[in-house]
């Protein structure tokens, strides 16, 4: 059957690919890899191609886009960012901002691009991200803030990227938070899906690592419940996530990644020191009291109890 | 003649410096590792599990190695300290499953990404996007995070045991994804059976086979590199296993043998921030090749003792150890007991002082990570990564491993390609 002509008259029957360049800075390469997951790698390569990537196949090498600096529709950095650290001979201030001045979009891919994230620690005075420091809004893209797309993680989920190039390439708004995270990512909380939910509600702490049973924010430093992130909706490689695996969110999409001490929670007078996301101590308090005083058997015995 | 080759598609870049003669062929090869980001220094001063979320970030490709190394140090710190951990055999197990899902995927995007690419393009012929092997890869880290919840950069070992509680489930969906792998490593990499794979390790029979692995020995065969790339013929292997092996002695490994050569980098006025490993002082070649020799793999030890280490050796080593490890897998898979527990909680981590030292066999080779931990907080914490022993530089008269190798070849883009044999990690090396 033909498809509408209405149709076919508008869409171009080969449409051009959009461009894009994938730059690193101080990375460990886990944003490349992780992106090279992707279930759909494919479908993503028919409507867009690289001029420079680390590892894929592209048109131009290191060497080549350094000496050419093409234009592209998305430029996207991983990693963090210092002025004079170099790639191909040419130092990241030229570099970077030569390639983003002529992308029509960027993606800072990755808490190291975002904030500064794990690389920021050797030297933080000099290394940033590449729109913020921190929190701050003073990296060396500030001038060009409107073009760039935070996509903050250690690393940042594939599907987290595939999602902001589709956007990009069918020229939709997308809607940001402060720190220019897209919003149908990041307005959840890493919190939102997680399987220990109940025991959060409950108060039912999880004593140990290795169990299905208990919530891993009172003791094990689990940072879920004010970390924004969408990992318990959209699964890693498709099937899991930190806290699935009963490994405490670290916190790593947030500009304070990383902060210290990870696997313990921070107490004051046995109350968790950072409250869950919006919520008020003095309610929390109350609402804690409360939540404590129910004895739910099913939550204080095992999950799946053979001898049942 | 002097050139410089920057080289790249490794996991980051590296600087190759070439002395060449007049025909071409390459007299003196150096390795300039031009990046550094100060990892120890991070780790310094943390509490020390915080090693079990930093440490991982020194690589994207074998972060997971890095923290199994990481929790191996830690829990050899618990014990040196008198407060030994236990780790129960499904704990255990769990742990080796994700770490050699760690190794296959690294193979194979070594053999598409880098190898049948390098190879290609000498010959005027670069391959498309490997998608098929992607997805491959893709499947194998979906198989590791179904019990460590994520890769890369995932935090599920403790001292202790592991942090999941998995269930039958995950087994089920882990063994169909390796048979999905299984599949893919016959029908594209080997064009054969496993069995007739490992059957049939001889050089006529694996230039003759149909897989992609096959291509990428035709391609070394016509680019006369098949049989050169030797280099000293000392392998060690200190995770599993622990061997050193030279062309007269095989014997157990000792990591008090290890140490580290500064004098080649910028802070002794040399060339780069990579330090050399060496064991007993001298370079050894860590990796598949040397786990193949050391745990005495039929195919490869035959090939080795024929054909030295050469590119045909290495090549064929890193792709058999793929095959071995789809039979490890599935054997650890369906031996797990689930009524084991996952966790056994050590005392805390702030009334122990002491050093520890953590070795894995990471895709690349043998991996360490050492600390000095004082009332649970790192004093000191030292890596050294397989890439630092392959690529030392040494000295005109005693060469590093890979710098051997590439002695005599032609021309410096068949070198390169050489060096690529031992795929080359830049980011581990400057840590």
């Amino acid at each position: 059957m033909k498809p509408p002509s209405a149709i076919t008259s508008t869409m171009p029957s080969n449409p051009a690919k959009l461009k894009m360049i994938w730059l690193q800075g101080i990375t460990c390469n886990g944003n490349t890899h992780s992106f090279l997951n992707d279930p759909a790698l494919e479908t993503l390569l028919e409507s867009s191609e690289f001029i420079h990537h680390p590892l894929l196949p592209c048109s131009m090498n290191l060497r080549q886009l350094v000496k050419k600096l093409p234009k592209s529709d998305i430029l996207i950095f991983e990693g963090a960012y210092k002025a004079d650290f170099e790639r191909a001979g040419m130092r990241m201030e030229e570099l970077l901002n030569t390639l983003a001045s002529k992308a029509k979009h960027i993606i800072a891919m990755g808490s190291c691009a975002s904030f500064g994230g794990i690389f920021k620690e050797a030297d933080p005075e000099h290394i940033s991200g590449i729109l913020f420091d921190k929190e701050k809004e003073s990296g060396p893209l500030k001038e060009m803030r409107e073009k760039v797309i935070t996509l903050s993680g250690c690393p940042a989920h594939p599907k987290w990227l595939s999602f902001v190039i589709e956007m990009m390439r069918l020229e939709k708004t997308i809607a940001v938070d402060e720190f220019r995270r897209p919003k149908e990512l990041y307005a959840y909380l890493v919190h939102n899906g997680c399987l220990r939910n109940e025991y959060f509600e409950w108060k039912v702490d999880c004593d140990t690592f290795g169990t299905k049973e208990g919530c891993l924010f009172y003791d094990q430093g689990c940072q879920g419940p004010f970390t924004h992130g969408s990992c318990n909706k959209i699964l890693w490689n498709e099937v899991s996530s930190k806290t699935r695996s009963g490994t405490p969110c670290v916190g790593c999409t947030e500009p304070t990644f990383p902060k210290r001490e990870l696997f313990t929670t921070k107490t004051y007078m046995s109350i968790p020191a950072e409250m869950p996301l919006g919520v008020p101590k003095r309610s929390y308090l109350a609402l804690a009291g409360a939540a404590k005083s129910f004895h739910i058997k099913r939550l204080e015995g095992k999950l799946i109890d053979d001898n049942a | 003649m002097i050139t410089h080759e920057l080289i790249e598609r490794i996991e980051g870049e590296a600087v190759l410096d070439f002395k060449t003669d007049k025909s071409g062929h390459v007299q003196e090869a150096s390795i300039r590792f031009l990046h550094f980001r100060g990892m120890e220094a991070i780790l310094e001063g943390r509490n020390a599990l915080d090693a079990l979320v930093i440490a991982p970030r020194v690589c994207g490709i074998c972060g997971h190695s890095h923290l199994i190394a990481a929790v191996r140090m830690l829990e050899n710190l618990y014990a040196s300290a008198g407060s030994a951990v236990k780790v129960t055999p499904k704990a255990h197990a769990l742990r080796e499953v994700t770490r050699v899902c760690e190794l296959m995927q690294n193979h194979i995007k070594w053999l598409y990404l880098v190898m049948l690419h390098e190879s290609g393009k000498l010959l005027g012929k670069e391959p498309q996007v490997a998608l098929r092997a992607l997805y491959a890869s893709s499947q194998i880290n979906q198989m590791s995070a179904l019990f460590s919840g994520q890769w890369p950069h995932s935090s599920y070992a403790h001292p202790g045991g592991v942090t999941c509680d998995p269930t039958h489930i995950e087994v089920m969906q882990a063994l169909k994804l390796l048979s999905d792998v299984e599949r893919f490593i016959e029908k594209d990499v080997l064009g054969c059976k496993t069995e007739n794979f490992e059957a049939n390790m001889d050089v006529e029979s694996l230039l003759l086979m149909e897989g992609d692995f096959g291509t990428l020995l035709r391609y070394f065969e016509r680019l006369d590199l098949l049989d050169l790339g030797k280099s000293h013929g000392r392998f060690l292997v200190l995770g599993e296993d622990a061997h050193e092996i030279t062309p007269n002695e095989r014997s157990y490994a000792h990591i008090d043998f290890v140490s580290e050569d500064d004098s080649q980098t910028f802070a002794h006025g040399g060339k780069t921030y990579a330090k050399n490993a060496l064991y007993r002082g001298k370079f050894y070649e860590t990796g598949p090749l040397a786990r193949a020799i050391s745990t005495e793999r039929s195919g490869v030890s035959a090939l080795y003792q024929q054909y030295g280490d050469t590119a045909l050796t290495r090549i064929t080593a890193r792709i058999d150890e793929v095959v071995s490890l789809i039979a490890y897998v599935r054997l650890l898979l369906t031996s797990l007991d689930f009524t084991e527990s996952s966790f056994i909680p050590p005392v805390s981590i702030e009334s122990i002082s002491g050093k520890g030292v953590g070795v894995v066999e990471a895709p690349r080779g043998s991996l360490i990570h050492r600390a000095t931990v004082e009332k649970g907080k790192i004093a000191s914490y030292s890596i050294i990564t397989p890439t630092q022993w392959n690529l030392g530089n040494g000295t005109y008269d005693s060469p590093g491993i890979a710098q051997k190798a590439m002695l005599g070849i032609e021309s410096t883009a068949k070198a390169s390609l050489i060096f690529r044999t031992f795929d080359v990690c830049s980011v581990c090396t400057t840590h």
